[in-house]
């Protein structure tokens, strides 16, 4: 017989985000920097999967409510990527006696194809430039180039000859020099 | 290697997404000595990651409430549609037959108004009758002149 998988309730999922450490707050606001796609900034996509966790999303009990919110934010931002029409939808906050405080702005369909444009050819000048942090055919660069191949790690492992320790300490150096690169998120122009 | 627009979208989510999985599989000790190298005072920068889900609570209360008041618009106009007339001459006519017989909550809402049909313009009047048959789906038929 299958079972129904139980699920939080919205003052579960309030109460949870409410208690997170601020370890729990750092990585959601990494995660967000590295989702978040121009022209969209980072703490709007975190808020708006804020808002969709007590609203509109499911999360199981048996999830975490971490990995719920990254989930939202991930599925957000690839919508935006994919279908500009579906963009970021944000309440205006305003008084508390206006009536229609708090009405939904609903998303704009009429991007144009030179927005889209636009948008794309910035993609690629932040993929060049991160893969410019590094220098080319060295092994981080590799890695670089492996990862946006979407190659395994034991693909990558094999390929640059490194072993698990060395290995990660690799992705951790190539992930930092791109955190220090892009203080703000990829949307911003390299420091 | 040949790059098309496309697969430089798919290679910074690819990218992302291996971030996120170093990211998920540190502890929170690593990761708070990543947040101070960035940050430098951690509680300043605290207050800022909890007021911004503050105000997505409230975002999130406020939608909610939108929705609310647009269901119960929607189920208003839904209602309202069959029972109050276009016809001012037959509102008006419903109208006196509700004063004429009144129930209590009628009564407490006819006598917050303190006007006379007679003294209303017909905007008032219809919405009067709205207000009125809200508090009773049921109006009195004409050859109901009792009072209760």
């Amino acid at each position: 017989m299958e079972q129904v998988a139980a699920i939080r309730t919205r003052e579960e999922i309030e109460e949870a985000i409410r208690d997170f450490s601020l370890a729990k707050l750092a990585l959601l606001e990494k995660a967000a920097k590295y989702f978040a796609r121009y022209p969209f900034e980072p703490n709007d996509l975190l808020q708006t999967a804020y808002v969709l966790a007590l609203t509109t999303r499911k999360c199981p009990v048996d999830v975490d409510v971490v990995t719920f919110l990254i989930g939202i934010m991930r599925s957000v931002a690839h919508d935006e990527g994919v279908k500009p029409k579906h963009r970021l939808v944000t309440v205006s906050i305003g008084s508390a006696d206006d009536p229609e405080d708090g009405t939904i702005d609903p998303p704009d369909p009429s991007t144009s194809v030179e927005d889209n444009l636009i948008v794309e050819e910035r993609l690629a000048t932040i993929r060049t430039s991160i893969l410019s942090l590094f220098d080319e055919g060295s092994p981080v660069w590799y890695l670089a180039e492996g990862i946006m191949q979407e190659l395994t790690a034991d693909e990558l492992r094999d390929m640059l000859a490194l072993d698990k320790t060395a290995y990660d300490s690799m992705r951790k150096l190539f992930r930092r020099r791109v955190d220090k690169a892009y203080p703000g998120g990829w949307n911003h122009d390299r420091e | 290697m040949t790059e098309n627009k496309k697969s430089a979208r798919e290679a910074l989510d690819r990218l992302a997404d291996a971030f996120v999985e170093d990211l998920l599989r540190m502890s929170d000790e690593e990761i708070l000595a990543e947040f101070r190298e960035d940050h430098g005072d951690p509680d300043q920068h605290e207050k800022e990651l909890r007021d911004l889900f503050e105000e997505s609570v409230m975002i999130a209360n406020k939608q909610r409430l939108a929705e609310a008041k647009a269901g119960v618009a929607a189920s208003h106009r839904i209602r309202r549609t069959p029972s109050t007339p276009d016809d001012i001459t037959e509102v008006r006519k419903r109208l006196r037959l509700i004063v004429a017989a009144p129930n209590e909550a009628q009564q407490l809402t006819l006598a917050a108004r303190n006007q006379k049909e007679s003294d209303m313009s017909d905007g008032d009047a219809r919405t009067l009758l709205e207000d009125l048959e809200e508090l009773d789906e049921t109006t009195p038929d004409d050859t109901n002149n009792e009072k209760p």
